[in-house]
């Protein structure tokens, strides 16, 4: 049997990087002033395009201020290879508006600064810049607060600027103004109403946050990143993606970014607490009758829990119903009542209200009786995942070794290959990382797979192999890829052995070959930098 | 038979019996000028059948009716060689010759749907007493020239094609999707209505034409089923019945790397192949294992590539395999640890690999309970639902190379939710696999039925567990009773089930 016909993986080759989802698409070229722009296809979350003609006529005249709270962000980023982890991708650079606050500082959402290699502000109406650096950020909650990196221009350049007040008080119903910068830094206004209120991830998938859905036409213009939404003045959202064909703006809001900024005070970033559960909703009338639910009652079906969660530290189990928290009931949907915005995902409690340590009460049916289990909240970090969930301003860690590339599955990694890949080894990873605990359950921190294979003398006949996950390299089991490195010292009788999980389960490399090859490929025609990124 | 893991090259293949909604194209082979009249070619013959395509779908119908014709040809007393495909779910098969307005009825004697041919017979074989038989010669050399006869689109009458012998490997058999076998590629033109007819050379037969490529990737690429294959199943049906190939099991690894061949102590010889996989339901499963070497079959060395010397040719290890017969033993002799030992195989069929493939003359099993529809899960169904739950499309990708045939030999899925009051809630777990009904775990579709009869701890409820799904499927006995009649009037089926007998 023949092995290249048992890859399921795209040869090193194709080189589509996992690209961050622009929430605007106009941060390539800005709009020429008055022209209608045709919008980019292909940006996953909607793109403003100009309305018709027809429909130009404005329904609602923008003012024409000026805003002394708006910058213009300037954001240079190079992202990593994925499939080439040595390798950087093309620079590019993106274009967005930041909301000056108290203290000189720039709120922008994390996109904006995604793989950042260089950051500038400037002054709209006069074009001065200043450099500046992270302060704090946060991809799950797509927030970053930014600092001016220019002690002796600092004070000069926010002169003219004033910091803008967070209000947290919209509910559904109100109406929002979008502020846009202009091309000599004239402020557009214009008005948006919110017309729901619930829970939705941001731009990575592992986490689900408040946002307000809104109603209303936004025009491109080419700051696209970091819309400001404002309420009477003060910062109520920053617009997260548009939806032009349904004029739908799905916005950051205010709780969200409140919660931000006061983890960010106190000096330590902690992050938002997650409770780690999956559930299922509990309408079915049957469901109900066998979990012993009786009509009208709260609850829902507790059907997973994720390790190192809150929820697995205050001792909530699959299969409990958990029917409140913190004395908020939650309904058969998984609803609470908020008080401001009416029934929204019970989530919203531990991410949008709790903070990192902050105590938790929660009451669950367990075998019919009510169980009160009492923690404190706990985040998981994105590398407490067996799949790290996303993977901005780091390089993909990996050792090549004599031609034979060692990787950490990421899910950027999977996501780097597209959602249509459906069968073979893409397939079976992606599996790992929507079903991890088999293998957390087996000690493993980290899945190291076969990336790829280059072609070496090492490596004659396993060239194209990729995708298999690696079990045991010189009879040390690999939990991380740090272990890999370790067992790669340690040769027996000048030999490697690697066991896979996966076909062809069993690889041998000659030792000393490998050390020559290791040489060949940073000095050779593949003049690969470093052999490895363990950081 | 041998099977290749990933094959990427299916959707390219298409066997050459065409159905009557195959484009008329017109046919631009090089037809020559023949003498009709020496009789030579007489019991070449034009097969024309009804076919009912089953409807896995809505399995309780009886199907889609259409037709097709392809080729036959006379091999032996009122015995007709023609490809499986040509007759599979065939529901009438007619024989007409070019010579005689007469329709003659027909059937099957066996059909091998792994090698893709059939031998059939007419109803009254006394019209064909007279006929030339045709007679087999060998496996043509390259660049020699053949021709093939059939009854291919474009005209009604005989057709003949000529081209030469282009490559002579292993191929993956369409039909089935999943058999591979020794198989010929022929530059003559060969095209749906072709397929079962003989391709000669020198008045022999040295193969009978079964596919081509159907994508713009390949020009002048047939492929015919040589006479190995043939000769294989008539000593194979000798007793009157089809035992099917025997397969050793095994997935094997070619060893070039001088790191693999040190640890695995191979001399320099070139002898031996590194096993790398076993599967554990095979024949060879407690003979050979994972990391072994295997340095010869029946005496034969296998060469450190896989490939054998066998009747003067290198050729694919399983060649050797592939000759044998069900019950037939394989000595093998081979490496552990540095030490040789000679083994011997009994060789069997391997039934998980008949899952993974397309399989025909089957009526589709099912069972109906409260509109639930469960169906085992196989080629048929993957391709009649378009599954696109993962956790469906991954335990069938890795049926075998997660070796899950091992705990759930026929796994089963939920296929449709026909909606009722009494299921309103499970629309959205269509497709997904069924783990446990009850408490009984589901290994095999007639587990489904004994499953639902049970009573658990719980037996006012019927409980089923679905793979990787986050909650139990429940439905009220007593209400799911009552429902059930109800639904089964309303979407017209007349059955509960069809749980058939065990497969072929």
């Amino acid at each position: 049997m023949k092995i290249f016909t048992l890859l399921g993986l795209v040869g090193i080759a194709s080189l589509a990087g996992a690209q961050l989802p622009s929430n605007i698409d106009n941060s390539k070229a800005p709009a020429a002033p008055g022209k209608p722009r045709a919008g980019s296809p292909g940006v996953p979350m909607g793109t403003i395009a100009p309305p018709p003609d027809s429909l130009k006529k404005p329904l609602v005249q923008p003012q024409i201020i000026s805003s002394s709270s708006l910058l213009k962000v300037n954001a240079t980023y190079q992202s990593y290879n994925l499939q080439i982890p040595w390798q950087k991708e093309s620079a590019g650079g993106r274009r967005g508006l930041g909301v000056v606050l108290p203290g000189n500082r720039v709120l922008v959402t994390a996109q904006m600064v995604a793989d950042a290699t260089y950051i500038e502000l400037e002054l709209p109406e006069s074009g001065q810049k200043i450099p500046a650096t992270v302060q704090a950020v946060d991809y799950e909650a797509n927030l970053a607060l930014l600092a001016p990196n220019s002690p002796t221009k600092e004070k000069e350049f926010f002169a003219g600027l004033k910091g803008v007040e967070v209000d947290d008080s919209a509910r559904i119903g109100d109406s929002l103004a979008v502020w846009q910068a202009g091309r000599v830094g004239d402020l557009i206004v214009t008005p948006m109403r919110i017309s729901k209120v619930m829970t939705q991830g941001y731009v990575v998938d592992n986490a689900a946050f408040l946002v307000y859905e809104a109603t209303g036409i936004i025009r491109s213009e080419s700051n696209s990143f970091t819309l400001p939404v404002v309420k009477g003045g003060k910062l109520a959202a920053l617009l997260l993606r548009y939806d032009s064909k349904n004029q739908v703006a799905t916005l950051l809001p205010a709780p969200i970014i409140q919660h931000f900024l006061k983890d960010v005070a106190d000096g330590r970033y902690d992050g938002f607490p997650s409770l780690g559960i999956e559930f299922q909703v509990t309408q079915d009338e049957q469901f109900r009758d066998y979990l012993g639910l009786k009509a009208g009652a709260p609850g829902v079906f507790v059907s997973k829990i994720m390790k190192g969660g809150s929820a697995d530290k205050a001792g909530m189990k699959a299969g409990d119903i958990m029917i409140s928290i913190d004395g908020h009931e939650v309904d058969a949907r998984g609803d609470y009542q908020d008080g401001q915005f009416g029934a929204v995902s019970a989530s919203h409690l531990i991410r949008g209200k709790g903070f990192v340590g902050d105590k938790v009460e929660i009451k669950v049916l367990r075998e019919g009786k009510e169980v009160v289990l009492k923690g404190s909240l706990a985040r998981k970090e994105p590398d407490d995942y067996l799949v790290r969930p996303y993977l901005f301003d780091h390089g993909p860690k990996y050792i090549l070794s004599g031609g034979i590339l060692f990787q950490e599955l990421t899910s950027a990694y999977l996501n780097s290959f597209g959602r249509e890949q459906r069968g073979g080894a893409i397939l079976r990873l992606q599996r790992i990382a929507s079903n991890p605990e088999e293998f957390e359950k087996d000690g493993r921190k980290k899945i190291v797979f076969i990336g790829a294979i280059l072609p070496t003398a090492s490596t004659q006949g396993y060239e194209r192999m990729s995708g298999q996950v690696v079990e045991e390299v010189n009879g040390r089991k690999i939990n991380e890829i740090a272990d890999v490195a370790a067992a790669l010292k340690e040769p027996q009788d000048g030999l490697h052995t690697l066991k896979l999980r996966e076909f062809p389960y069993l690889l041998h490399l000659d030792a000393l070959r490998v050390e020559r090859d290791n040489m060949q490929l940073m000095n050779g025609m593949f003049r690969v930098s470093e052999l490895s990124r363990l950081e | 038979m041998h099977l290749r893991r990933f094959l990427p090259v299916f959707s390219l293949l298409c066997g050459l019996c065409f159905h009557s909604s195959a484009a008329a194209e017109e046919t631009p082979g090089a037809s020559q000028v023949i003498d009709m009249n020496s009789g030579e070619w007489d019991g070449i013959v034009n097969i024309d059948v009804s076919v009912l395509f089953p409807d896995y779908r809505e399995p309780w119908n009886a199907g889609q009716p259409s037709g097709g014709s392809g080729t036959g040809f006379l091999i032996g007393k009122n015995r007709f060689l023609t490809n499986a495909h040509v007759v599979s779910n065939a529901t009438k098969i007619v024989i007409r010759t070019t010579n005689d307005p007469q329709p003659h009825p027909a059937r099957i004697v066996h059909v091998a749907h792994d090698c893709d041919l059939a031998i059939i017979e007419a109803e009254d074989g006394a019209p064909f007493e007279k006929m030339r038989q045709l007679t087999f010669g060998g496996i043509p050399k390259l660049n020699t020239e053949v021709i093939a006869v059939g009854y291919p689109i474009g005209g009604d009458r005989i057709s003949v094609t000529r081209g030469v012998v282009s490559r002579i490997d292993f191929r993956t058999f369409s039909h089935s999707g999943v058999d591979q076998h020794l198989a010929i590629q022929v530059d003559a033109a060969i095209n749906p209505g072709n397929s079962g007819g003989p391709v000669l050379q020198g008045g022999k037969v040295v193969g009978v034409a079964f596919q081509g490529y159907s994508g713009s990737v390949a020009q002048n690429v047939g492929y015919i089923i040589p006479v190995p294959v043939i000769q294989r199943l008539l000593k194979d049906v000798e007793d009157g019945r089809y035992d099917h190939y025997v397969d050793l099991a095994i997935t094997d690894f070619p060893v070039e790397n001088v790191a693999q061949k040190k640890a695995l102590k191979l001399g320099d010889d070139g002898v031996g192949v590194m096993i790398a996989d076993v599967e554990p339901a095979g024949c060879a499963s407690g003979v050979l294992q994972r990391g072994d070497v295997l340095l010869s079959m029946d005496g034969n060395p296998v060469l450190n590539n896989g490939l054998i010397r066998f009747e003067g040719e290198l050729m694919d290890m399983n060649e050797v395999v592939e000759r044998k017969f069900a019950g037939d033993t394989l000595k093998v002799s081979l490496m552990r640890d540095g030490k040789k030992s000679d083994k011997e195989i009994k060789l069997t069929r391997f039934a998980p690999y008949v899952r993974l493939g397309s399989t025909y003359n089957q009526r589709p099993r099912y069972l109906v309970y409260a509109g639930l529809v469960f169906q085992p899960l196989d080629r048929n169904l993957m391709d009649a639902h378009q599954v696109r739950d993962p956790v469906a499309n991954y335990l069938f990708d890795n049926y075998l190379t997660d070796k899950i045939y091992v705990e759930r030999p026929e796994p089963v899925m939920l296929t449709t939710v026909l909606s009722d009051e009494v299921n309103t809630y499970f629309a959205a777990y269509a497709q997904s696999v069924i783990d446990e009904i009850n408490g009984m775990k589901i290994r095999n579709f007639q587990d489904v039925a004994e499953a639902l009869k049970k009573e658990d701890a719980r037996k006012d409820f019927i409980v089923i567990k679905l793979v990787e799904k986050g909650r139990p499927l429940v439905l009220r006995r007593d209400l799911a009773e009552a429902a059930h009649p109800r639904i089964m009037k309303t979407y017209g089926i007349p059955e509960d089930s069809y749980i058939g007998s065990e497969e072929e």
